[in-house]
């Protein structure tokens, strides 16, 4: 019905450009944050739950069921509470990645292989110790492969927040919708879809420099 | 969204499956159904203390909310079966296709369709195309396809090169090889992607509201529009418990077909 | 299926007990490498022979072996079982009729025991009550009770029992040849030496012709009824009897191969009536060898005793004969052509 225009396309770029860029940059710092919330959160709980197994697998299966909720209703169900807005956007996101990185947490930590806890409970370190020193550093890598399979989920689902007045890139495609059969409907929902894959393939890029320079050179494949 | 068991890292390893249960029959079976019964009679008791207004009584009514659910469970069922269909024998053709090329180009097609936003989908769709159900529909397949598609090919890559070899010298012809042994092997991992779609599937839905779809996204949408949270808690609360039991119903048909052995 | 592929297949399957296999001039060059993994291969294995390819990881020994069941396809050269040229059948049909076993066992894990083993059975149409019994029969035959294993998944068993299962898998159809590749590699020493003598005493009823690849020498010695030994492009540097190749390494890359020992490893293939006896001691208390035993066993007896010699008892127990050292190096000597006993007695 609403062919395609490239030209249009164009000069509606080159006329938004800075809508684009601020919606940009407010869609990667709503991810940025809500990641680093599940992130300091997530690892907390992998520490505190790994070596339990009743409290290990309880709050893996929660997380696991906790994913599944679609991300509307989530956002939807907790708009009465905390309004709209940043608050319901970042506390979605946080409640999301937090699957993928306790879990990989939890992974890594039990990873690290018997032959090396009894040699490092050998040479005198506490458990603390050897949490800090042994296992977390050897556990890394996985643990940021966790954040950054959150980070994809919650790039796509900060573009639903939009609608709860969430920050970021989904503005565009709801006014896309909201606009629908107007010429710059189509520009509006393509601009932001594309800005959100666009955003989710250079995060994922950035992920693999970040993973590359934080692991240990012993744990490069 | 990813489903994954407790042994594995996700990402690394995202199609793997979990391990055997020793147990069909446990009490942490059936958690997921009692706490889905648990927390919908809650729900009925709240909105039986509630003074409803008329906008509230129109939708919170039996015949309303069966309609809704009704077409919610239509478009992830319809739409979950279509990509069965679709994507199953695709990824069988892909992973016997003797081009990496074009493997590694799908997959990498794959990953970008995985970082697509749903969201952006179905409203493009929309707007290029018209709204309503099939739009809705045609969006659900093709943002679920990729997730079955890929445990497709991986399932059937992933087959122990060992057992894959001990079969050729056996004197199983290639079709063999396929249907005795690569396709059962890669069931559980065939499944776990279609479980991963089914549940893809009810949260795309719930966004068929926005292109005129119908589904539960419509109570939680007029819900918010109106200011009515009773019915944006009711709609949004029944999809939660449709995901939830959608994924465990998925669970329960995945140990059941899956190999013994495995 | 052309009738001439048919008609060979039959040939080759008719065979229950081994055939001979002859491979002449067997090339294989893999594609975009300049050195051939496999040159010039040939070798000719006589019915019922087992035969060790050994030799270090990488030069081409399992290549050679996979090129008779085309597992791998050869570049030029013919390989021929029991007189059919094998690359003129359907690799499909021909790989029913050879048996084959990897290192990996590569048992089907979603398939029972009984299943795994009869799945050539199957694919060759047997009816079902034929495929219940063989499948019974063959279990039997590796030692696992059909009643307990037959339903069992192969992750329920361990490793010892897979390879077994593995053997009987690859008896199935009781074709002619196998094919074993490094079958007893990932077992750990003391099953090892448990399958290598079920192996053995297997072979020696079945008598099937048998290729077998190993890196380890000692098995090679312990099973082979001939070696062959093979270094880079799987170049054939002796092929010969293990006692020959123990006594006469042909060049100093088999005898590297040897490795230190070669004389207590020969001693282990010398049966104890190969010896001359000497009177039987008759010493009280100490520990004799059997006369069916062999004179490493007896070196054995003499160094742990330190007594200057060793009774030998037949089976009933009654002292035949005695042997001491040099009694024992005798028939080291006496195997050597060209070295007299004399200076290996001399030597000590």
């Amino acid at each position: 019905m609403n062919a395609l225009d490239l030209d249009g396309l164009l000069t509606f770029w080159g006329r938004r450009w800075d809508d684009i860029l601020e919606l940009v940059l407010q869609h990667l710092a709503v991810v940025a944050l809500s990641l680093l919330i599940a992130t300091v959160v997530g690892v907390l709980i992998g520490i505190l739950v790994w070596n339990r197994p009743v409290p290990r697998s309880l709050t893996i299966a929660a997380a696991g069921v906790a994913l599944t909720i679609p991300s509307l209703a989530l956002l939807a169900l907790i708009t009465p509470v905390f309004g709209l807005g940043w608050t319901p956007t970042v506390l979605s996101l946080v409640f999301y990645s937090l699957l993928p990185i306790v879990r990989n947490t939890v992974v890594g930590l039990r990873e690290v292989s018997p032959a090396i806890m009894e040699s490092a409970k050998g040479m005198g370190m506490s458990p603390a110790k050897i949490l800090f020193a042994v296992q977390l550093p050897m556990a890394w890598p996985i643990i940021l492969t966790g954040v950054r399979v959150a980070a994809q989920l919650t790039i796509g689902i900060a573009a639903i927040a939009a609608y709860v007045a969430g920050p970021g890139l989904g503005q565009f495609i709801f006014q896309g919708l909201s606009s629908l059969g107007s010429k710059n409907a189509l520009n509006f929902a393509l601009t932001g879809t594309l800005g959100v894959v666009l955003l989710a393939l250079v995060v994922d890029g950035a992920f693999v420099l970040i993973s590359r320079s934080t692991t240990s050179r012993g744990l490069r494949v | 969204m990813t489903v994954t068991t407790e042994t594995q890292a996700i990402g690394a390893t995202r199609v793997a499956e979990a391990p055997a249960r020793p147990r069909f029959f446990t009490w942490r079976r059936f958690t997921t159904p009692i706490v889905v019964v648990v927390v919908l009679a809650l729900l009925l008791l709240w909105v039986s203390t509630l003074q409803l207004d008329s906008i509230e009584q129109r939708t919170l009514n039996w015949s309303y909310i069966t309609l809704r659910v009704g077409e919610h469970l239509s478009l992830t069922v319809v739409a979950s079966a279509l990509v069965a269909v679709l994507a199953i024998p695709t990824g069988i053709l892909l992973a016997k296709t003797r081009s990496a090329t074009v493997r590694n180009v799908i997959l990498a097609i794959a990953n970008i369709g995985q970082a697509t936003p749903a969201v952006g989908v179905v409203i493009l769709l929309a707007i290029l195309w018209q709204t309503g159900y099939t739009t809705a529909l045609v969006a659900l397949v093709v943002y679920a396809f990729l997730p079955v598609l890929r445990n497709t090919m991986i399932g059937i890559q992933q087959v122990d090169a060992n057992v894959r070899e001990s079969a050729r010298g056996m004197g199983m012809t290639p079709n063999q090889v396929l249907t005795r042994i690569e396709v059962p092997l890669a069931v559980p991992v065939i499944l776990a992607g279609l479980r991963t779609a089914l549940v893809f599937c009810v949260g795309v839905a719930t966004i068929a509201t926005f292109i005129n779809a119908g589904g539960l996204g419509d109570m939680i949408v007029n819900g918010l529009k109106l200011q009515r949270y009773p019915v944006l808690v009711v709609g949004a609360v029944l999809v939660a418990c449709i995901a939830l039991l959608i994924d465990w119903i998925a669970g329960f048909a995945e140990d059941l077909l899956k190999p013994k052995g495995i | 299926m052309s009738e001439s592929t048919a008609t060979g297949i039959t040939a080759i399957a008719q065979h229950t007990s081994g055939v001979e296999i002859v491979l002449d001039r067997v090339v294989k060059v893999y594609p975009g490498q300049q050195a051939p993994a496999v040159q010039d291969f040939s070798m000719t294995v006589a019915p019922g022979e087992l035969v060790m390819f050994v030799g270090p990881s990488g030069c081409g020994k399992t290549t050679t072996m996979k090129m008779i069941n085309r597992i791998i396809e050869p570049s030029s050269g013919s390989i021929s079982i029991g007189g059919r040229d094998v690359l003129s059948l359907d690799p499909n049909e021909l790989r029913r009729h050879i048996g084959y076993v990897i290192q990996q066992i590569g048992l089907f894990p979603h398939m029972t025991i009984a299943e795994n083993i009869a799945t050539v059975p199957k694919l060759l149409g047997w009816s079902k009550p034929r495929i219940a019994e063989r499948v019974d029969e063959l279990l039997e035959t590796v030692q696992l009770d059909p009643g307990t294993f037959a339903s069992r998944y192969p992750k329920q068993l361990s490793g010892g029992q897979q390879q077994r299962v593995g053997v009987a898998r690859a008896l199935a159809a009781d074709p002619p040849v196998m094919l074993m590749d490094e079958p007893f590699g990932a077992t750990d020493p003391i099953t090892r030496e448990k399958l290598q003598a079920e192996f053995l005493r297997l072979q020696e009823s079945i008598g099937k012709t048998i290729i077998f690849v190993t890196h380890d020498f000692d098995e090679a010695i312990r099973l082979g009824d001939r070696i062959a030994v093979l270094s880079d492009r799987s170049r054939i540097e002796q092929f010969d009897t293990p006692a020959n190749i123990l006594a006469e390494p042909a060049n100093d890359y088999v005898a590297s191969f040897i490795g230190h020992g070669a004389a207590l490893k020969r001693l282990a293939l010398v049966p104890v009536e190969e010896a001359t006896l000497g009177a039987a001691v008759g010493t009280s208390g100490a520990p004799t060898i059997e006369f069916a035993g062999n004179l490493r066993d007896a070196l054995d007896v003499l160094v742990l005793t330190g007594l200057p010699a060793v009774d030998v008892v037949d089976e009933q127990g009654r002292a035949v004969g005695s042997l001491s050292v040099d009694r024992i190096s005798a028939v080291l000597g006496a195997e050597l052509p060209g070295r007299t006993a004399g200076s290996r007695a001399g030597a000590r």
